[in-house]
């Protein structure tokens, strides 16, 4: 696939345009990747396709091969990975905080300790995740902005 | 967790619990039976015993992230399981007088109070670090607050 870059005018709209002759799963991760540099992401639900303000999703998990977007209102099934959304998302305050688990920064209302070197993650939407003992020292690094 | 991570873990574990036997088994044998004399064997029992008690330990691991209310079942059969076994090891020594209950109340309820501050012990060290993450999760959010979508650093 060629790759062309064109410079417009400060009054004119950006687009990018795949023109491709089939819509594979390439073309789609390149669309889910353009649109979740620009905050959203695509997510499944009762077979509609939404798409999802990356702000709104509170944490995100892996569960028997499948990736689940959890907001505070509905859940949406990704075709990313987990590792492919952690390495997307990190920028934009997503954390990985156990194997299977990805969470929003920014939705976590309080933490707390659970027991052996573990806390649970208390978000704004009345959930609680649990963040492994392995991750707590990324948790401490990423909120000193490390 | 992976298991050849807890199982580092454990063998952590094992020599604490070597030392803490060793000076356990010195401060209880010299109140209840102060004039016995061992032989050489007897350097190993805090390396056999600390084995022993380092089974129970094993039904807290997991493939998957326990819930702490599946975490806190886990560890209050370890307890029992624990209790279990630092039993059978003083019912089945011939130096340990087990026929007084009162040895084998104190045995039982050196387990129960060394797990319970261990535990203790534990819980306020991670309370104190949770305080710590809470406050830097506050600095966090008020440096990012309204700017979704902008870049952290």
């Amino acid at each position: 696939m060629d790759v062309r870059i064109e410079q417009i005018g400060k009054k004119e709209e950006e687009l990018v345009l795949i023109r491709c002759r089939a819509v594979t799963d390439e073309v789609r991760e390149i669309a889910a990747f353009v649109k979740s540099r620009q905050g959203r992401l695509s997510g499944v639900a009762d077979a509609k396709q939404y798409e999802i303000a990356v702000s709104e999703i509170c944490y995100i998990e892996s569960v028997d091969g499948k990736t689940f977007l959890y907001t505070g209102s509905g859940v949406y099934e990704s075709a990313y990975r987990i590792y492919e959304l952690e390495e997307q998302l990190k920028s934009k305050h997503f954390l990985r905080i156990s194997k299977p688990m990805l969470v929003n920064l920014m939705k976590i209302q309080a933490i707390q300790p659970a027991f052996n070197g573990r806390f649970t993650a208390v978000l704004h939407s009345g959930e609680k995740v649990i963040i492994s003992r392995s991750y707590v020292k990324a948790l401490k690094a990423a909120l000193k902005g490390e | 967790m992976e298991f050849k991570r807890f199982l580092v873990n454990k063998l952590t574990l094992f020599f604490a619990l070597s030392t803490l036997i060793a000076v356990a088994v010195s401060l209880i044998g010299s109140a209840f039976d102060s004039q016995a004399r061992f032989g050489y064997g007897v350097m190993l029992k805090p390396i056999e015993y600390a084995a022993l008690c380092l089974l129970p330990t094993f039904v807290t691991w997991s493939r998957r992230e326990l819930s702490p209310k599946a975490l806190l079942l886990r560890k209050a059969l370890m307890l029992l399981l624990l209790e279990g076994v630092m039993l059978f090891i003083a019912f089945a020594s011939p130096d340990m007088d087990t026929e007084r209950p009162e040895v084998v109340l104190v045995i039982a309820g050196s387990v129960l109070v060394v797990f319970v501050l261990a535990n203790l012990f534990l819980w306020l060290k991670d309370a104190a670090e949770a305080k710590n993450l809470n406050r830097d999760l506050e600095k966090f959010q008020k440096l990012y607050e309204g700017a979704d979508g902008e870049e952290a650093p």
